[in-house]
């Protein structure tokens, strides 16, 4: 699972809301993976995502800081966790992540209705 | 275009320019005639996608398309030299040179006459031109696959695949057979991180053709002893005699002209005759097996070809960064596809089988091996990853995925027909969660196209029908919509005041 996907997901535990976002992750295996660097992609990708934490650098102008640019490559696309766990923040449920596939199901009294 | 594709076309003019110019240095005159052959190609592609590869085609190809009455062809024109480029196309499942095309053939009255007919055609038609294409392109897919040419298997499909009367065109069942050597092969030389190196091959190509063309000038009239077989395609139903007719006398006169020898099923050369009413084209076939299989290595029991999945993304127009999502992908054939060819954008696998998700996992694992092959010991990665999920349920926040594209359970291999009628309006109501309020867009296959209908009659203040396509899956009337997310964004229910939002 790369980090991109984790911050695409949120979890649907019955009544969180948007509170299931972001999972706390916790990865006990990692891969690092090189993908080719797009710096448009990285750039106009930033703006989709919801950066909690954003990285120390400029704020302004990022689209052309190539260094920044490089750091979210290898962060959101070239770390790929393929063993560990997502945690929903509100209720504290656990997914599990395993040969770097996530496994959001619930169970039929977990779901929202 | 991605950057590579980019990139590699222009190597690919230059390399062919410069190894043209080196020719003519040498030898001049009929010579340099080859390099300038145009040439008429067919492709089959999943009807209902001709105008989708028409495009592809005018992209990729700069050629303009005639789409064909017979459903499920198009023709372009091309130069030889863009050969390579026309197979590395994605949204067409089987392609062939063009020997001649009748718009309006006169058929005669009795059977025996109009066979006597095809007989005679076999002689008067122009097969050098043609011929040459078809040895350009077995010397480029021999080279390219390093492996003896394709066995009986293969051959085998063949049978099933032309042959037989058809009143209403049909994709036809192709074989289910196509084993992963097969697919490996094709594959291998579809890639684009590959295309590199085709740039090169066509130009020595070419170079190597005039060379075997040196040593004997006679080559032409009388090639070396082939083994062939005709194809006949028949669709109309003012005809009075049967394809396996027509293919036998037809092939009959094709084997007395070029003294080849008739095989069935371990064939060099396959003749194309395909008759729609009163069109008919006569072609040599360029791919021996269809290309529709390319990416997929562990199939499942509805596996989606990839010209079909390409067709279908390609309809929602990804544009760079858009968040490709299929919430079930079965093997994985859509997001396979889209990452290979819209590589700059992300694309997510999801579903709730456990069974299927490992095998998209496995799918995507052996498109990472195969760029390998090529980039040497690093691995690339690809902009895809996969999700076990339920669709009813998507763990995904709102509004942040740009296009959905799925192949929805049929209810006939997948699921059943009374599941659907809660499945496709929870299915819509959650993607419609998802998907990007004002720019986000669906495509959905589906073969219960009642269920489906109702279902987005009820969801007018999220979803837009903007198009239908119909398609054919293995003789199934089946169809894509075409949806458009609106503007307004998703409310949850337990947020209105008991009352449904107003359309």
């Amino acid at each position: 699972m790369k980090l991109l996907t984790h911050n695409l997901l949120s979890s649907h535990v019955r009544g969180v809301g948007p509170r299931g976002f972001p999972l706390r992750l916790q990865a006990t295996e990692v891969r690092i993976n090189p993908v080719e660097f797009n710096p448009d992609f990285v750039a106009r990708m930033i703006p989709k995502l919801h950066l909690v934490e954003v990285p120390k650098g400029p704020i302004e102008g990022y689209e052309h800081d190539e260094k920044f640019l490089r750091q979210m490559h290898h962060v959101l696309l070239e770390v790929d966790v393929l063993e560990g766990t997502l945690q929903c923040p509100e209720s504290g449920r656990l997914f599990p992540i395993s040969r770097g596939i996530p496994n959001m199901l619930l169970s039929d009294e977990e779901t929202e209705t | 275009m991605s950057d590579i594709q980019e990139a590699t076309n222009q190597l690919l003019d230059v390399n062919l320019h410069e190894n043209w110019s080196s020719i003519q240095v040498t030898e001049s005159g009929p010579r340099s005639e080859s390099e300038h052959l145009q040439v008429t190609i067919g492709a089959t592609v999943p009807t209902g996608f001709e105008q989708t590869a028409a495009d592809e085609v005018r992209e990729k190809l700069g050629s303009s398309c005639k789409i064909s009455k017979d459903r499920g062809k198009i023709y372009f024109d091309i130069s030889v030299e863009s050969l390579a480029q026309v197979h590395c196309l994605r949204s067409v499942d089987n392609l062939f040179v063009v020997v001649k095309e009748f718009k309006d053939y006169q058929f005669k009255e009795t059977k025996e006459e109009v066979l006597k007919d095809f007989e005679e055609l076999a002689g008067k038609l122009p097969w050098s031109d043609p011929l040459k294409v078809w040895k350009i392109n077995t010397n480029f897919k021999k080279k390219k696959t390093k492996r003896k040419k394709i066995n009986q298997n293969t051959g085998k499909e063949k049978i099933n695949n032309g042959q037989g009367d058809k009143i209403d065109e049909t994709d036809g069942k192709k074989g289910f057979t196509n084993n992963t050597l097969d697919s490996h092969i094709l594959d291998y030389y579809e890639n684009p991180a590959i295309k590199e190196e085709i740039s090169t091959l066509v130009g020595d190509d070419l170079a190597s053709y005039k060379d075997e063309k040196d040593e004997s000038s006679k080559e032409e009239t009388h090639p070396k002893m082939l083994k062939f077989r005709v194809t006949c395609n028949r669709a109309g139903e003012k005809h009075c005699f049967s394809s396996n007719e027509a293919a036998r006398d037809f092939g009959g006169a094709v084997q007395d002209y070029f003294k080849w020898k008739a095989d069935m099923t371990n064939f060099d050369v396959e003749v194309l005759l395909n008759i729609h009413d009163s069109e008919i084209v006569v072609g040599i076939a360029l791919t021996e097996e269809s290309l529709h299989r390319r990416n997929i290595t562990h199939f499942g029991p509805t596996t989606l070809r990839s010209t079909l999945a390409y067709g279908m993304l390609r309809l929602c127009a990804p544009q760079p960064t858009d968040i490709i999502v299929d919430p079930m992908c079965g093997t994985g054939a859509i997001p396979i596809e889209g990452a290979t060819e819209w590589s700059n954008c992300y694309h997510i696998a999801g579903d709730n089988n456990p069974l299927a998700v490992d095998r998209a996992a496995n799918n995507i694992s052996s498109l990472l091996t195969k760029s390998q092959i090529k980039e040497g010991e690093v691995s690339w990665g690809l902009p895809i990853d996969a999700v076990q999920w339920d669709i009813c349920n998507l763990p995904l926040r709102t509004g942040t995925v740009d296009i959905i594209v799925t192949d929805m359970p049929f209810g006939k291999r997948m699921g059943s027909k009374k599941r659907n009628w809660n499945l496709y309006p929870a299915c819509l109501r959650e993607m419609s969660r998802v998907c990007r309020p004002g720019t986000g867009r669906a495509a959905l296959l589906t073969q219960d196209k009642k269920c489906f209908t109702k279902a987005l009659s009820g969801m007018g203040h999220v979803w837009r029908k903007v198009h239908t396509v119909w398609v054919n899956i293995g003789g199934l009337h089946a169809a894509v919509y075409l949806l458009k997310r609106t503007p307004q964004a998703f409310v949850h229910p337990s947020e209105q005041d008991g009352e449904r939002t107003p359309w």
